[in-house]
């Protein structure tokens, strides 16, 4: 499979290079034509900083960047030719009405003239924005904006597109029409490169995730792959009565759970063997005479994946003694940590 | 190969005019723009004029001189800064053209805004004062070249790696009114003794407005011919600062 980026060392140091802050740090990956690939990471992890590269808006201290086969840093425009971007903040013309931003921006790519109107219309009435051609965008809301700018990006037909978290701050409908056209546009031959920290998102839409965390690469793979690689973060989930917010502590003291977690009126704990957890969690029931509401086992999703390699656990009880970066070390080794 | 580089040119001519004409609608042909463009030189000239006995050719002259200097770089400086912060500018770093055309983009529209104020300012003066222009061709050529000059000037500070008008502001400010003063604007090269005239030199203005006495009066102080080749030559100069800059923001961050 042909590759579209192939990004090799490529650091970014803000300041001397010497002394700076090293916000990526000789990273290595491959995006292969026609997938959508993640790009996930905490915030100030590098993501941004990356793409910013990728699209030619930030000069690299070091490395290289190759995409559909021509090095960026010396032979950028046949590239910018057929790159479509949308930033994280939607950057539409507010002065102008959507029909004269996209109008602008066709002229921009030289999309031929006969073509134009016909893509924009295709485009606005596609978006749900036709009926507001002519409205500025600065009477639009978020999302209308969002679907502006995304319009605006993919207004020449792009072959690769880079998203940067399209979707955080938009309603539900928003975000999933966003989600949608990343796959309709996918599906229709565009290389996906999307950046966020939505894990869900990348869950469902992503072919292969990369995993930055400190400007480095921690991992990366398929989502499954991701997930059966972190078998240990099984877990179990309960609900029980009366009282069952309190027991937490106690769960979480069971043999073979390593981690409780609250999950609104539920407890998650985690464990690398949920068949022996399972009995456990009855017997403490039965001792405590609670009643057990609902009781299931859960495979790791990847957000437990991506907290693991990030040593983020959000409303822990019990840390593991040594996680952290040592175990994300290890993680980085076992996938590879680049191509 | 040469045909796929003409096609590049084409492309980027292009590219640079839909910059032109985006920023001229988004910026430029705004109420509060239009009637600074046009209030703004006449405020100026009045300024400097009132019980000063002077012909009215002369106030023409030295009316587009300041026309020119003052509008061509009223709103770049403040563009590319503002587009940072409203990330529209990286719409047009990602875009398919050279930085060059970028900024080739950012100084025509600078240039045509001050070429139409100061067109509106010659057509006053020729109306209301019955003002002849001796030579229309050094007229029509000295207002290209320094609405293009004095655009270029502007967008120096329009590339210093900063996401905040205002950083902008004081040098740009600074070094406009400074030029005004040790040009031959309100004291002629004539009058000027020898300190005062080779700092003058050091300006562009100093050219302009010795252009536009040709054009209007007939007369100037200098060769014509020197004064176009120093307005091109500084235009395409001021560039050279702007691209450094721009480099080093790519560098930052900007």
């Amino acid at each position: 499979m042909t590759n579209t980026i192939e990004v090799e060392n490529l650091t970014k140091v803000f300041g001397r290079p010497e002394s700076g802050v090293v916000a990526v740090d000789h990273i290595n990956f491959c995006v292969r034509q026609g997938e959508v690939f993640g790009f996930l990471g905490p915030n100030g992890a590098g993501k941004t900083t990356t793409q910013r590269m990728l699209t030619t808006l930030l000069e690299p201290t070091e490395g290289r960047i190759v995409t559909f086969g021509y090095d960026l840093e010396h032979d950028a425009y046949p590239v910018k030719r057929q790159m479509g971007l949308v930033p994280e903040e939607a950057n539409v013309y507010t002065e102008l009405t959507a029909w004269d931003n996209l109008m602008f921006t066709a002229q921009l790519y030289r999309v031929e003239r006969a073509e134009r109107a016909s893509r924009a219309r295709e485009l606005l009435e596609n978006f749900g924005l036709w009926e507001k051609r002519d409205v500025k965008a600065q009477d639009f809301s978020k999302g209308m904006r969002r679907r502006l700018s995304i319009a605006m990006a993919i207004i020449h037909k792009p072959a690769l597109l880079f998203l940067d978290e399209p979707t955080p701050g938009l309603d539900a409908q928003s975000g999933r029409a966003i989600r949608d056209l990343i796959r309709q546009l996918n599906a229709e031959g565009t290389t996906i490169f999307l950046t966020t920290h939505q894990i869900e998102e990348a869950n469902q839409l992503c072919d292969r995730v990369a995993i930055i965390d400190h400007g480095q690469i921690a991992a990366i793979d398929t989502p499954e792959r991701l997930k059966a690689a972190f078998q240990r973060v099984q877990s179990v989930e309960v609900a029980l009565e009366p009282d069952g917010g309190a027991h937490g502590d106690a769960l979480a003291a069971l043999p073979g759970a390593t981690t409780s977690v609250k999950m609104g009126d539920k407890w998650r704990l985690y464990t690398e063997d949920p068949s022996t957890l399972l009995p456990r969690v009855m017997d403490y029931a039965r001792l405590h005479e609670l009643r057990v509401v609902s009781l299931s086992t859960l495979g790791p999703s990847l957000e437990d994946v991506f907290l693991e390699i990030t040593g983020q656990q959000v409303g822990t009880v019990r840390h593991e003694e040594g996680e952290g970066r040592p175990q994300r070390q290890g993680m980085r080794d076992r996938m590879g940590g680049g191509r | 190969m040469k045909d796929e580089g003409m096609g590049r040119l084409r492309n980027e001519l292009a590219e640079a005019w839909t910059v032109t004409i985006k920023d001229m609608k988004v910026y430029y042909l705004k109420p509060g723009m239009i009637m600074f463009g046009f209030l703004m030189p006449f405020f100026m000239f009045f300024s400097f004029s009132v019980q000063r006995d002077m012909a009215a050719e002369q106030g023409v002259a030295r009316l587009l001189a300041l026309t020119l200097f003052f509008t061509a770089a009223a709103a770049g400086p403040f563009i590319i800064p503002m587009e940072r912060r409203l990330g529209t500018y990286d719409r047009l770093l990602a875009a398919p053209m050279s930085l060059l055309t970028l900024l080739l983009g950012k100084t025509a529209v600078g240039a045509l805004f001050a070429i139409g104020t100061s067109t509106f300012a010659l057509l006053v003066g020729v109306l209301a004062f019955g003002v002849n222009i001796a030579q229309p061709w050094l007229l029509v050529a000295g207002m290209i070249l320094g609405a293009f000059s004095f655009s270029a000037l502007g967008l120096i500070f329009g590339s210093i790696p900063t996401r905040n008008p205002g950083d902008v502001q004081m040098p740009s400010t600074l070094l406009r009114w400074g030029l005004l003063f040790i040009s031959g604007v309100f004291i002629s090269l004539a009058d000027m003794g020898a300190l005062a005239r080779a700092l003058a030199y050091i300006s562009p203005l100093t050219y302009a407005q010795d252009l536009m006495n040709h054009a209007v009066l007939g007369h100037g102080l200098l060769n014509p011919w020197l004064d176009l080749t120093v307005l091109l030559a500084s235009g395409v100069l001021f560039l050279v600062p702007s691209v450094l800059m721009h480099r080093r923001g790519r560098k930052l961050g900007y």
